[in-house]
């Protein structure tokens, strides 16, 4: 069957220029709500990473020890206690195991 | 036989619209109930995603692109749906008369009705606020869900999982009837016409205040 095998159609102009109007300010309010609430979860959440970030380096700025192995505390444990690095007693007292807990999780 | 006393019920533009919208929710459907239960191993879990996503897009491309080149149909579609009369309570009241047609084999007087009946419009309205709401969720927890509070794209997901599994269960109905209604479902799938007599059984409103014949040129 070919498309001109039809001898009706829909009324083209069957909505009013109000209904059209009030009809597109009701979708314009239905999409944008949405988007201006993500948004501004989005930006706040943002906010929060930004000022947890500057905290973090004005942390590092004011601290007088930056790395750990310039810690007075660590040195002495090494020194006196753990031996060295990655040594057997440190890696068992420091060390933790991996734990699967992907199932607890899901 | 009406074979020339058709109505253009269903344009190419819809049509084409109608294919795409095909070809995307129905594997993303599937996809999506295959990540809820999640029966397989990881790397089958990994590949369904990437189908789920690139279907999705494809959806939302398809309605994106719907929405700018045929707006004046969705706002018709959208005027129809949203327009509720007492006659959608007495067609309710009934269940369009379709229970008992099937079941009993029955005809029972059903009010009449617009282009669409009040089961259609009501599953036109879930399409719509469903599906805007899949295509915004789906599109933040794919594109950006690190840059959202964990409480707000938990809230996402839940409501991507309750339109979907609304949108997917109504898809059932909306085959079944679209089958059973065979003259408009091969409308839909090939040729956009279907009968004058019948239109004016089914949709008696439709035919009486929309149709109008085919301008000389």
């Amino acid at each position: 069957m070919s498309e001109q095998d039809y001898k009706y159609i829909e009324n083209p102009l069957h909505i009013t220029r109000r209904e059209f109007i009030t009809i597109t300010g009701i979708i314009t309010a239905f999409l944008a709500l949405p988007s201006i609430w993500i948004r501004s979860v989005a930006t706040a959440n943002n906010d929060y990473i930004k000022a947890r970030t500057k905290n973090l380096y004005q942390d590092d700025v004011q601290s007088k020890i930056r790395v750990s192995h310039a810690n007075k505390s660590v040195a002495r444990y090494y020194k006196e206690f753990g031996g060295k690095p990655l040594s057997r007693l440190s890696e068992e007292l420091l060390h933790t195991k991996y734990i699967n807990r992907t199932k607890a999780l899901s | 036989m009406h074979s020339k006393n058709m109505i253009l019920k269903h344009p190419l533009s819809v049509r084409i619209f109608h294919y795409l919208l095909v070809i995307s929710f129905v594997p993303l459907a599937v996809t999506g109930l295959i990540l809820y239960f999640k029966p397989f191993s990881e790397s089958t879990m990994n590949l369904t995603i990437r189908v789920h996503v690139i279907a999705g897009i494809l959806l939302t491309f398809d309605a994106l692109s719907f929405f700018m080149i045929g707006y004046k149909r969705v706002v018709l579609f959208l005027s129809r749906v949203f327009s509720i009369s007492g006659n959608d309570f007495k067609w309710f009241a009934v269940l369009g008369g379709y229970p008992q047609k099937l079941l009993l084999h029955k005809k029972v007087p059903v009010p009449p009705m617009g282009k669409y009946n009040s089961g259609q419009k009501l599953f036109g309205v879930c399409v719509f606020i469903g599906g805007v709401i899949l295509i915004f969720t789906g599109l933040a927890l794919w594109a950006f869900p690190h840059n959202l509070p964990r409480g707000t794209v938990a809230l996402l997901g839940h409501l991507h999982t309750i339109a979907a599994w609304a949108l997917t269960l109504f898809l059932c109905v909306h085959i079944f009837l679209g089958i059973y209604m065979f003259d408009d479902f091969k409308a839909m799938f090939l040729h956009g016409k279907i009968p004058y007599e019948e239109a004016k059984e089914m949709a008696p409103l439709w035919v009486e205040k929309e149709i109008i014949p085919l301008p000389k040129n």
